[in-house]
């Protein structure tokens, strides 16, 4: 009984993480459509830094836009930044990380150095060079945050590789005979996920907020184009004068990614090899 | 006996009086004063150093031979009580204050000017000031490595110092900034300490401790040549470079002064306590878009290189409503590139109003009435960053010029600047208190302090300029001036946005602190007492 | 073991070039240099700038500029700051404590209060204690620094006015807590997600399952087992976050005054202050090498399962 009531709260994580996906997902893609006003051309200075009434529900900036249709076409940029970005990192980080703690060794010591390196290069020089050898551009804002943070994937997963690779189960997978790969990646990784998971969700929120500091640099977003990152850091002086300027993109961020979290969580159990077992 | 009583009484007024005003300045106490421009201070070396971050600083450590007067808006002599100058305007001779005494207690002589002088003429030592001698004779050979002392420099005895100059022009101009402070030899060479960490000049203030990325603390110089002076015990500069964090740390009470950004502004004067004690100056920065004439469209037009296009660009904008709404009046809508403060401004000269009709036909007119993309380029900052361009944007979108916006960090932008591999750019130029030096930035062969952002050429503007700078009646000067002024301002080879409004806030304890419009942060403390209600009043 | 220590000190040599070579490479690419920047708002003119460049040695070819700093290197020789003209050395050693500390301490808030909130909620799946505990971390991980911050600031400070805005205050503990709460926030809701997500991990794991069907209490299989198996994925992440609170404090450092190493590497990057960018490096990779190894080494001592040849 008390194993059915958990099930279903780990189905309602995973159709709540879903929903709230979906709905973003939703927003940004019919973003024109569901925004009052154009988040720029409409800018009218005369009505610049109203607080939020019935007429601007989320308030307008100092530069007189509407900041509910800046964080509806906000989505766009920030909700792209932080799961490409994301994907990338993860899988680099995985791969390595999977088969440094499995075949340990040479290719371990060279994974964690490289690793060991990518950590201590500061991701602001990182994403400069980018920016003097690549441009600016969305694509090279997916490879500044992708390449930079794959290195603490790969340590998690390794460590965890680690603690389980002497495990009976992998024992067993090895003495049927399967191939390397599909031990790795069907016996070890789907035990391994949940950290993994927590780490890619929660490094969304990262993510959209490094975007940010990255079109300081020339390479995210440019004004006037919104994204909640840059909304957040636009407005960072000004965070007791006029606090919905930052209060509505923190939002949409925190949204966002509890829904990922959620349906990080639910992923997590939906792939449990032992939750499988017992049904 | 009467008269007697009298005067008596008149003694005693008149000493009240006296004693009104003694009593009324009061000693001591500490001022927690800020380094609002970064997170960081490189180095306490004058010498070594053009940022201002820096020189906010060692301004109040250290003396130059001329000092900047913020009330009367010009420099004038420090280090000498008196100056001849021969009738050709060539010789300067200077006869040294003689009670001005290093921190390590030696006095200062002539030598040690000479000694500053010549070390930061040194090519070898690569120091940010050795511009600002060019004018000394013989500074040019040490440059180029022909000699190894300034041979203009001249030692009479230890409090007379002899200058001689290639071209009769006022050396205040030049030697009154902060690179230019005088150093003692002695400290300067110690191997056992860095000089850069351990200042010991002959101001104010002396150096206690730095704590690197966080404050620097100084102290009253007891021996300090201006008696009585100064009356603050301590002077501590904390590094804060947001502005959110010092608001809050001033309201706290824990910051004497703050330095406004236009957000805090526009807060402050609202609140009916915080707005009573604001210093505010029309500082000599202007901020303005410059546009690259010699940038092609893929059709082959420059359309910068267009007056009307210029024009336009001005006319297109409604400065008055971003400088009110955006800056929250923070700053003053541009006439021309002089600011307010500098000889030569104009207040009632022509400048571009708002009228979009008007932009428009000036665009038909050259040819662009459909428009072009156009992409500007700047910093980050809220002020004369990208942030005015996405003010100006829905603007421009009316004469069809469909702006974007790059946001680049300082050295990128500057690599581009100097490249001129831009097609429009957003920045602040500090305009300075000498009228000539500021416009020769758009001489198009003599601007040597920093290259002609905007590509101006005009021969005309040339001319002006040149008999400006050669002429040595001021008035005639200043009539010059005036004139290439407007002549910029009708060329129109940037959009002239706005001259910076510098506030300082203080509580009310705090009295001395000055307007000063080459740099409001650059506020001498030899002045600044704080009232017993101070909560540092007694601090040591 | 021993052999295994000394295999991995002797990685730390390549390592470290490796990660010099790179930085060298990169920062060159970078458009400016730092003679543009010497002058802050007020530029300096381009005649004393070429000085500069002249003095710097910035008019040599990289690979020149590289074989000086490496021979330099082998003498422990790090150079000389383009700006103060002080020592590398001179330079970073005062910022080594004040960052040092403000790591251990944040990242002790976040493991004190981290790693317990994520063991409760893992053995409570499902409860309200559960959910608010996610929320708090998401909430954790998506509030800016600056935001938080400058809200501690305002209560604590303006507010109640009981803890100072800013500054280090000669190291006085009463300046660290609004700082090291900032910025043990972030990495407190991370750990706390990590460790709830590796204990439900192990949790479900078959010999856990095969205990508890046996009837061994869920407290001993707590402490046993699953602590175990958990700790080394805690140690992981908080060795590496440790590491990065090297040199990932600069928003923080730079709203209190902090006189950290973060803000110094920061400005040295934009002020093209190649010399100290270089130092700064070198210390994170370092710091970041010795607690890996030690991480990797207390695997060994955590769970005897894993061996080190």
């Amino acid at each position: 009984m008390d194993n059915w009531v958990k099930k279903i709260r780990k189905r309602t994580n995973l159709v709540a993480g879903t929903i709230v996906f979906l709905i973003i997902v939703f927003v940004a893609v019919f973003a024109p459509y569901l925004a009052p006003t154009h988040p720029w051309d409409d800018a009218d200075l005369m009505i610049s830094e109203l607080p939020p009434s019935g007429e601007y529900l989320f308030g307008t900036d100092s530069k007189g836009r509407d900041i509910l249709s800046r964080v509806i076409y906000g989505s766009r940029i920030s909700l792209s930044v932080g799961v490409i970005s994301q994907l990338i990192n993860s899988v680099i980080g995985i791969v390595f990380g999977l088969t440094a703690g499995y075949f340990g060794r040479l290719w371990d010591d060279i994974v964690v150095a490289v690793a060991n390196i990518m950590l201590s290069i500061p991701s602001l020089i990182f994403a400069l060079a980018v920016m003097a050898l690549l441009g600016p551009g969305l694509i090279n804002v997916f490879i500044a945050l992708g390449l930079t943070n794959w290195a603490y994937t790969c340590r998690i997963t390794r460590s965890q590789v680690l603690g389980t690779k002497n495990q009976n189960y992998v024992k067993a997978a090895k003495a049927m005979g399967f191939g390397r790969c599909r031990v790795m990646f069907l016996h070890i990784l789907p035990n391994i996920f949940g950290p993994i998971l927590v780490m890619a969700s929660l490094g969304m929120a990262d993510a959209i907020l490094m975007e940010a500091s990255l079109s300081f640099l020339g390479l995210g977003t440019q004004p006037p184009v919104p994204s909640w990152g840059g909304m957040l850091a636009g407005a960072r002086e000004q965070l007791f004068t006029a606090p919905w300027l930052s209060i509505f993109p923190g939002l949409a961020i925190f949204i966002t990614v509890l829904g990922l979290n959620l349906l990080g969580d639910g992923l997590r159990d939906l792939l449990d090899p032992h939750m499988s077992e017992t049904k | 006996m009467k008269i007697w009583k009298i005067g008596l009484s008149l003694v005693l007024t008149l000493g009240l009086l006296g004693a009104d005003h003694s009593f009324a300045v009061r000693k001591g106490g500490t001022f927690n004063w800020i380094a609002p421009y970064g997170s960081k201070i490189d180095t306490l070396d004058p010498n070594n150093s053009g940022d201002e971050q820096n020189g906010l600083v060692t301004m109040n450590i250290f003396r130059c031979l001329y000092r900047w007067n913020a009330a009367e808006n010009k420099p004038q002599l420090e280090l000498a009580d008196a100056v001849d100058i021969s009738p050709d305007g060539l010789v300067y001779t200077y006869s040294l204050k003689r009670n001005v005494k290093f921190h390590n207690g030696r006095q200062l002589t002539a030598d040690d000017i000479i000694y500053t002088y010549n070390r930061i003429a040194n090519p070898d030592n690569a120091l940010s000031g050795t511009q600002n001698l060019v004018f000394i004779r013989g500074a040019m050979d040490v440059f180029e490595h022909k000699a190894k002392e300034v041979a203009g420099l001249k030692k009479i005895d230890d409090h007379k110092l002899e200058i001689t100059l290639t071209s009769a022009i006022d050396p205040a101009f030049f030697l009154y900034s902060f690179p230019m402070s005088i150093v003692p030899k002695e400290e300067v060479e110690r191997m056992d300490r860095p000089f850069s960490s351990n200042p010991v000049g002959c101001g104010p203030f002396k150096f206690v401790k730095w704590v690197k990325g966080s404050e620097v603390v100084l102290e009253r110089f007891e021996d300090y040549y201006e008696s009585g002076k100064p009356y603050l015990d301590k002077l501590v500069f904390k590094i804060m470079s947001s502005s959110a964090a010092r608001d809050l740390s001033y309201r706290a009470k824990e910051l004497d002064a703050n330095l406004l950004y236009a957000t805090q502004y526009a807060a402050y004067k609202k609140d009916p306590e915080l707005s009573k004690n604001l210093v505010e100056v029309a500082e000599m920065f202007t901020r303005f878009v410059a546009f690259n004439p010699e940038w092609e469209l893929a059709d082959g037009r420059k359309p910068f290189s267009d007056v009307r296009v210029r024009q336009a660009f001005n006319y297109a904008i409604n400065t008055d409503l971003i400088v009110k709404k955006y800056a929250k009046n923070k700053a003053y809508p541009a006439i021309s590139f002089l600011a307010p403060t500098t000889p030569g401004y104009d207040p009632n000269g022509k400048r571009y109003e708002y009228n979009p009709e008007k932009a428009k036909a000036l665009m038909k007119a050259a040819g662009y009435e459909k428009g072009f993309d156009l992409e500007i380029i700047g910093t980050g900052d809220s002020s004369y960053g990208t942030g005015v361009i996405e003010v100006a944007i829905p603007f421009l979108k009316k004469i069809n010029i469909s702006a974007s916006a790059l946001t680049l960090e300082g050295a990128a932008k500057y690599k581009r600047q100097g490249d001129r591999n831009f097609e429009a750019m957003i920045c602040s130029f500090g305009s300075g208190p000498d009228g000539i030096s500021a416009l020769m930035l758009f001489h198009s062969t003599k601007a040597k302090k920093l290259p002609n952002v905007a590509r101006y050429k005009n021969g005309e503007y040339d001319r002006t300029l040149d008999l400006a700078a050669e002429t040595r009646d001021p008035e005639q000067r200043i009539a010059y001036v005036k004139k290439a002024n407007e002549i910029l301002q009708a060329d129109a080879p940037i959009w002239f946005y706005n001259y910076n409004k510098a506030v300082i806030a203080h509580h009310p304890w705090v009295h001395g602190i000055q307007k000063v419009g080459i740099e409001h942060m650059f506020q001498d403390f030899t002045e600044v007492w704080v009232e017993a209600t101070s909560p540092r009043a007694n601090a040591k | 073991m021993i052999s295994y220590v000394l295999r991995r000190l002797i990685q730390f040599v390549p390592t470290i070039f490796g990660v010099t070579l790179i930085v060298f490479f990169l920062l060159n690419v970078l458009p400016g240099n730092a003679a543009m920047m010497a002058g802050g708002k007020n530029r300096i003119p381009p005649a004393a700038q070429k000085l500069m460049i002249k003095k710097w040695g910035l008019d040599q070819p990289v690979y020149a500029r590289y074989f000086k700093y490496i021979k330099g290197l082998c003498t422990a020789d790090l150079g000389t700051s383009f700006i103060s003209g002080e020592r590398v050395t001179d330079v970073l050693a005062p910022r080594l404590w004040p960052t040092f500390k403000l790591a251990v301490i944040a990242l002790a808030i976040a493991c004190v209060t981290g790693i317990p909130l994520g063991f409760y909620s893992a053995l409570r799946q499902g409860t309200a204690m559960d959910t608010v505990t996610m929320i708090g971390a998401v909430s954790g991980v998506s509030m800016p620094q600056f935001w938080l911050g400058l809200l501690l600031m305002y209560f604590f400070s303006v507010y109640l006015k009981i803890l100072p805005t800013v500054g280090y205050g000669n190291g006085d503990p009463k300046f660290i807590i609004l700082p090291a709460i900032t910025l043990g926030v972030g990495y407190m809701a991370l750990l706390a997600r990590t460790t709830r997500a590796a204990v439900v991990e192990t949790l479900s794991q078959d010999y856990i399952r095969t205990a508890r069907s046996k009837g061994i209490s869920d407290l001993l299989i707590n402490r046993r087992h699953v602590l175990r198996n958990t700790l080394t994925i805690i140690l992981t992440s908080a060795g590496l976050q440790f590491g990065s609170l090297l040199g990932g404090t600069v928003v923080v450092e730079t709203l209190f005054s902090w006189p950290g190493l973060g803000t110094m590497m920061v400005n040295s990057i934009y002020y093209r202050d190649t010399p100290i960018t270089q130092g700064c490096v070198m210390i994170i990779i370092v710091g970041f090498l010795v607690i890996n190894l030690l991480v990797d080494l207390s695997y060994a001592l955590i769970d005897p399962r894993i061996k080190y040849q």
